[in-house]
């Protein structure tokens, strides 16, 4: 009887919040099993996958590109043109 | 296979010092190029390195805690250590703009006509935005100790409600203040007066921005399940960079608003 109305109670559960909100689900263990890969030699600022190489490749071509850009301005600023 | 025989994190090896450097060299190189040379484009490009190390930084700093356990006891109270001693250096860094303050408005100068506020200056009414903003900000700072609780008594609901409107408090000040700035009836440029006022109350505003910033990043993360009731140092650190910058408000409010019209 008490399962029973349990199970009422479930289901009225699930339809009111589906028509409030998208229900979050808690993805930490997921997470948690993803970067505790032990022994893979992966560093933690490339252990997320692809999108992790491809935003460290982005920011250290700007940091190699940058400190040239720098060093020819300041070159340049060092030895005015009249 | 090997397991270290101490509670501390040894950190795997790491980009993100080196482009942080770099994005701090070419930001104030670019500050330069852009004074003499009229071109922001080295400092734009700062800007954005430091954007992309911050994010990647500290994306690390969560991976390694929330999701790898690096953070233990010990190196949770490093972690506390560390963010005290950076809020203290904050406190330094106003307590120079308050020196230039009381410096100028205690033995103000002929060329200032010899009073504070200088002659022809039309000071801002304390009592009118400055004294709703100071309420908005100690709002705030009930409503991230509300917060707060609401982590440690594992009522995820109210935690992210009461973050949510932690922020929305944050950005009214700013959105109010910026209104204020706007139609202040004095500049930057109007002596010493308008030198200390602007230049005190903007790193403030700047730093009321970083700290919904941090505050914003904590709601995502409260959102996502990463902090637990006993253990979500992330928000301890904002709330405590939030109190400061609440704090430092006070200040300003009491000695440039009131004390300096």
């Amino acid at each position: 009887m008490n399962r029973h109305i349990f199970e009422i109670q479930k289901v009225a559960l699930r339809s009111f919040s589906s028509s409030v909100r998208r229900q979050l689900d808690n993805k930490v263990p997921q997470k948690q099993k993803l970067f505790q890969v032990k022994n893979d030699g992966i560093p933690i600022h490339l252990k997320g996958g692809t999108a992790d190489a491809l935003l460290y490749r982005t920011t250290m071509a700007l940091t190699i590109l940058g400190t040239g850009y720098v060093v020819y301005e300041l070159v340049k600023a060092a030895f005015p043109k009249k | 296979m090997a397991h270290q025989a101490h509670a501390y994190h040894m950190v795997d090896p790491s980009p993100w010092p080196l482009t942080g450097a770099i994005a701090a060299l070419l930001m104030t190189s670019g500050l330069a190029v852009w004074f003499h040379f009229h071109s922001t484009t080295l400092m734009i490009l700062g800007t954005i390195l430091l954007l992309l190390t911050m994010f990647q930084w500290w994306r690390d700093v969560v991976r390694e805690g929330t999701f790898q356990g690096h953070h233990t006891p010990p190196v949770q109270k490093g972690l506390r250590y560390g963010m005290i001693l950076f809020i203290t250096s904050e406190v330094f860094f106003f307590l120079g703009f308050f020196w230039a303050f009381y410096h100028s408005s205690l033995a103000p100068t002929p060329e200032l006509g010899g009073c504070w506020p200088p002659t022809g200056i039309t000071t801002l009414d304390p009592f009118e935005v400055p004294l709703l903003n100071t309420a908005v900000l100690l709002a705030s700072g009930v409503t991230v100790t509300w917060a707060h609780h609401s982590i440690m008594e594992g009522e995820r609901k109210q935690a992210i409600q009461s973050l949510t409107l932690t922020i929305a408090l944050g950005f009214y000040f700013t959105f109010l203040q910026a209104m204020e700035y706007y139609e202040a009836p004095f500049t930057i440029a109007d002596g010493v007066y308008g030198s200390t006022f602007f230049v005190a109350t903007g790193f403030h505003g700047l730093h009321v921005i970083i700290g919904s910033m941090f505050l914003a990043v904590c709601l995502l993360r409260q959102i996502h399940f990463h902090f637990t009731s006993e253990h979500h140092f992330g928000f301890e650190a904002a709330a405590w960079y939030w109190h400061f910058v609440d704090v430092v408000w006070l200040f300003l409010y009491i000695s440039i608003y009131w004390w300096g019209s």
